[in-house]
């Protein structure tokens, strides 16, 4: 390669991930020289600062025309582009909720804890718009060593240690078995880049190479479904939640689940939707495997719902609830219709402004007593009433009422479920009956609000990174749930994605 | 040529097997000759003559584990030096510049493992 | 001069694979369950090469993502090795089953 082949890439296609690492970078940086009793709380507006240029950048690039540069490992489609809105959305409000993040102990690494975040933010930005296995890989351990570190930043909290521990050991096995699934996707095409398999992918018509490929599909599917946090490789969740600091948990859950959706997408659709399928009757690879995706997006629902009854630590209440809504979002793709990803991109706008919200209030009520018991909220509405409607909302959105974003997230899936010839009814009909049982626990927490009274009569004061993304989060979930064409018209843009393999 | 092959396997076939017998057969022989009477003394743990006084596993500094683990990012990273150095004369100038952008990367690790005092024997 | 052909290293990689996988599920000391997490990048490493020498479609892209992988699998190993210390400074155990005091 030659100074005069690199000048020629379009870099102005990677401005968002530019303007990150180079924040992140000022950050450590800063973070280094600066006298240590000097308060880091600054930084973390440097880094929201940085992350909302780069949100206007992603933008900007909306109506540029799908390219890739660098020997297509990096490419901007129309699918990179929308779901790198949602991650640097979604990262711009945890920072948010990190810079009011006050642990009982103190936050000795403050500095760490922003830069480490935008680098995390950096990986799933570059897992969105990577068109190669190995830059999809690098971005996908960006994301997760960074989000390792992220979970133990309480180095003096016995809790943080442990998540951070289990979320190493869990990582590392899934990653394993994902690395795994792709060295045989690898074997039987030659090629790391995505569309050159997807092209060597359709030869592979004798059966051997099928069996094979069929065993690095459901690879990838195990050890993605780590990332998603959705059957079989749900287990971390609870426990890493309850331990990691709350900003970090909000970003697991919102962040990092949307990257796992985006390489899960980006993978099967480009290489498995390609691939012939051994039986006569379905088209592809990837719809002949559609009743594992069922099987498992179901089983998600319903371990998710169930086991989210009994908890009393909110954290692990909303881990459980974060499992069933990737079952939610797995149902979108196990109906595999042509609105699939349309539904997918708004269930997970959805949610990441409903569990932000959510967790910024979860975050202030436990700090404040540390320990994230439901008690805690009991009363809440004697104590702050604008705060409790703002959970009331966020809690009924989760939910699925109507005039909430998560409920148009739900409907459109639902809805997904059903178009497909044939229909997936008892994928629907499972939808429906967890959702409903989904309401007992939502409601609980409910009751703990509005109807019981406060164990302590002080006011509860919100501070001001808390305050933004509380009244962001509220409105956003509102707004999208009473005109959700406002976000269809994003949408729109898209065109429901049909760059996506050219 | 694959007979070649095969013959030189099946002699280290042979190797395999005569190693793994023959500590095997010498010591379930000497488990058969020799007098099997266990007393308290005899199970003791023989350290030279010494009584044993602790547990003999030690328990290593913690620091090593810092510089042990300095030590595996830095050295895995010239992982990519190698590729890079074999195919130095095809690559160019172009590539220096690149490796030096790495090395400088490498570099910022260093100082801000030195800045954050891993390097220091506290 | 291909005498062991490319299944050879695919059985390999693959019984390597198992082994780590049940290692990493069933042992107690975390420092081993991290060990067999490398046994099972390194399964992949295997498979990855051998598929770049002796694969259907030999290149270089192989060895580069093995490359790749070594890389990744020593930040993660030192990410879970630095962890484990500071656990171990909170709760003087690298015990799997005595780490649970996140419970419902």
């Amino acid at each position: 390669m030659s100074m005069h082949t690199l000048l020629q890439y379009k870099w102005s296609m990677m401005t968002p991930e530019f303007i990150v690492l180079i924040t992140a970078l000022i950050l450590s940086l800063a973070d280094l020289w600066m006298p240590n009793d000097k308060n880091r709380r600054p930084l973390a507006w440097i880094a929201v600062v940085g992350v909302v240029i780069a949100l206007i950048a992603t933008a900007g690039l909306i109506p540029a025309k799908p390219v890739s540069i660098l020997y297509d490992t990096f490419r901007i489609d129309s699918f990179s582009k929308a779901f790198k809105l949602l991650v640097l959305a979604g990262g711009a409000l945890c920072l948010l909720l990190a810079l009011d993040y006050r642990p009982k102990e103190g936050l000795s690494h403050r500095g760490e804890f922003y830069y480490l975040l935008l680098c995390a933010l950096l990986g799933a930005m570059i897992m969105a718009s990577s068109g190669d296995l190995i830059t999809l890989f690098v971005g996908l351990e960006l994301l997760s060593v960074s989000s390792y570190i992220l979970a133990g930043i309480r180095k003096t909290s016995a809790q943080s240690n442990e998540s951070a521990l289990k979320y190493v050991i869990s990582g590392g096995i899934a990653t394993a078995i994902t690395l795994f699934g792709m060295s045989y996707i690898f074997g039987l095409t030659g090629t790391t880049n995505l569309k050159e398999m997807a092209f060597e992918v359709q030869k592979l018509a004798d059966s051997n190479y099928q069996y094979l490929l069929a065993l690095a599909f459901l690879l990838l599917l195990v050890g993605l479904s780590f990332k998603i946090s959705s059957v079989p490789f749900h287990m971390w969740a609870p426990d890493v939640y309850q331990g990691a600091p709350t900003p970090v948990t909000a970003f697991l859950s919102v962040v990092s689940k949307t990257a796992g959706f985006v390489i899960l997408l980006r993978l099967f659709i480009t290489i498995f939707a390609a691939a012939p399928a051994h039986g006569k009757d379905p088209s592809s690879l990837l719809l002949s495997m559609q009743n594992y995706i069922a099987v498992l997006a179901g089983l998600t629902m319903i371990i998710g719902n169930t086991v989210a009854l009994r908890q009393r630590s909110m954290k692990r209440l909303f881990a459980y609830s974060s499992i069933a809504h990737a079952g939610y979002l797995l149902v979108g793709f196990a109906a595999m219709s042509w609105v699939m990803i349309d539904s997918i991109w708004f269930y997970l706008l959805a949610y990441v402004l409903m569990n932000v919200g959510a967790f910024a209030i979860i975050q202030r009520l436990s700090d404040e007593a540390d320990s994230d018991d439901m008690i805690h909220f009991a009363g809440l509405y004697q104590r702050n009433p604008l705060l409790a409607v703002s959970m009331g909302i966020f809690l009924l959105s989760l939910a699925g009422i109507p005039g909430t974003a998560g409920f148009i997230g739900k409907l459109n899936i639902f809805l997904g479920a059903l178009m497909t010839e044939p229909g997936h009814y008892m994928l629907a009909a499972v939808m429906i009956a967890t959702t409903v049982v989904s309401y007992v626990y939502y409601f609980g927490v409910f009751v703990q609000i509005f109807f019981r009274p406060a164990d302590e009569a002080a006011s509860v004061k919100l501070p001001v990174g808390l305050t933004v993304t509380v009244v962001l989060c509220a409105f956003g979930t509102l707004l999208f749930g009473i005109f959700p064409s406002l976000a269809y018209q994003v949408l729109a843009q898209f065109e429901h994605f049909g760059d996506f393999l050219q | 040529m694959g007979n070649v092959y095969a013959n030189s396997y099946l002699i280290v076939f042979v190797f395999l097997c005569i190693g793994v017998l023959l500590p095997v057969g010498a010591l379930t022989l000497g488990k058969l000759l020799r007098p099997h009477v266990p007393s308290e003394a005899k199970q003791t743990t023989y350290e030279s003559g010494n009584n044993p006084f602790h547990d003999s596993r030690v328990q290593f500094q913690v620091r090593y584990y810092m510089f042990a683990l300095l030590f595996v990012i830095f050295d895995v990273e010239t992982v990519f030096l190698y590729p890079w150095a074999v195919a130095y004369n095809k690559l160019g100038l172009f590539a220096l510049i690149e490796m030096l952008i790495f090395v400088l990367m490498l570099v910022l690790g260093l100082i801000y493992a030195w800045k954050k005092k891993v390097l220091q024997w506290m | 001069m291909s005498s062991v052909s490319l299944s050879v290293y695919l059985v390999l990689a693959l019984i390597l694979f198992c082994i780590g996988l049940y290692g990493a599920l069933t042992k107690r000391n975390t420092v081993i369950v991290l060990i067999c997490i490398e046994l099972m990048l390194n399964a992949v490493n295997i498979n990855l090469v051998a598929f770049a020498k002796y694969g259907a479609h030999p290149g270089i892209t192989g060895q580069i993502f093995a490359l790749f992988t070594i890389t990744v699998a020593a930040a993660e190993a030192a990410v879970g090795l630095a962890a484990l210390m500071a656990l171990y400074r909170n709760r003087k155990t690298v015990h799997i089953d005595e780490i649970d005091s996140l419970k419902h």
